[in-house]
């Protein structure tokens, strides 16, 4: 069974988009003041704002340790393969966020945060789990981006509760 | 299917491991999973997450007594029968056949996935019981959406490492999931 992902061994540097993370992020941010009892559009700037700040901070925090705890892979790579694995694993964000707008939007809940914090664990992980795929070792590559994601999502969300 | 050999674990190992590491299971160690035995963790998951629903209900005087036995052997057949037809669903768009996956290792893939929300169920329905706190959506949807990522790596696996296909369909899976367990709470009970 293929099981490179199409990156593995293939001839030149493949481009790694992390637009899909950063919308993922930013939609999470459009949400959370309409989970709120009262709307603002300062609530909804600064949130949207705090959220890309958030997406940014989790995929190069995610990306510099990744690369700074597998030195082998980085080299054979070029850098690239911390990269890669984690533009991968983050876009396993799409589903929770859709479903947080499906359950806002359609069933009327104001629990996006959980959907958030789900999101951002579950994508880190899997972006653990594509830096093995690549070949690097030990649990400290699952182990750092859950620790990543808690601190991030726990950070979010207390700076959520202090949105304007 | 992998053809190497596993070592034999435990099934609650088994059980554990799809928490913390789901694409190894999912790749190695489904084989030693028998689908009732699945079958038990989501049934068990999912009794549980209605029974809170219930409790919540019964606090606030929509329901009576009867009525939440009735909401939790429904959680009983929704993650038995309902997780069975959703497996069964997602096997049969992800042609898992023409990989060698049989729907019995996807049912039990699929429902083993669960484990998670059993330990949130768990853990909610002892919140429940000893504060008296409303714990379905805190608790039991989010041990819903803690099943997702092992539902992908399912997908993924079946699917022959289709990313954005395996995204789409676990989506779908979750919404399935989620919008069904609310509209249960919409239909009178």
């Amino acid at each position: 069974m293929e099981m490179n992902l199409g990156y593995a061994g293939s001839a030149g540097q493949k481009t790694v988009k992390f637009w899909p993370v950063y919308l993922c992020f930013l939609v999470f941010g459009i949400l959370i003041p309409f989970s709120k009892p009262e709307f603002s559009w300062m609530t909804l700037l600064s949130s949207m704002f705090l959220a890309l700040v958030m997406g940014l901070l989790a995929v190069n925090m995610l990306i510099m340790l990744l690369n700074n705890g597998n030195p082998v892979l980085r080299a054979e790579s070029g850098g690239q393969f911390a990269r890669e694995a984690v533009s991968n694993g983050m876009l396993f964000m799409i589903p929770f966020t859709v479903l947080a707008v499906l359950a806002l939007v359609v069933l009327g809940w104001n629990a996006v945060m959980p959907f958030a914090s789900a999101a951002i664990t579950t994508a880190a992980a899997t972006a653990g789990t594509e830096v093995m795929k690549k070949g690097a070792q030990g649990m400290k590559n699952m182990m750092i981006p859950t620790v990543i994601a808690m601190l991030v999502s726990t950070g979010w969300m207390l700076l959520v509760g202090i949105l304007p | 299917m992998n053809a190497t050999a596993p070592a034999v674990q435990p099934r609650w190992k088994v059980a554990l491991s799809m928490m913390i590491n789901p694409g190894e299971v999912v790749k190695n160690q489904m084989s030693q999973v028998p689908w009732p035995f699945s079958l038990l963790i989501s049934g068990l998951s999912f009794t549980l997450f209605f029974l809170q629903t219930g409790l919540d209900m019964l606090r606030t005087g929509q329901i009576n007594t009867s009525t939440v036995v009735l909401i939790t052997m429904l959680g009983l057949v929704y993650g038995t029968v309902g997780i069975a037809l959703i497996a069964a669903m997602a096997w049969a768009l992800a042609q898992g056949s023409e990989r060698s996956y049989t729907i019995d290792w996807a049912i039990s893939s699929f429902a083993l996935g669960y484990s998670a929300t059993l330990i949130y169920a768990l853990l909610g329905v002892i919140f429940s019981l000893a504060f008296g706190w409303k714990t379905a959506v805190a608790f039991g949807v989010t041990g819903v959406l803690w099943a997702l990522r092992p539902t992908l790596f399912t997908v993924r696996q079946m699917s022959g490492d289709r990313i954005a296909f395996s995204i789409a369909l676990a989506t779908l899976c979750g919404a399935i999931l989620l919008f069904g367990w609310a509209l249960l709470g919409r239909l009178g009970f």
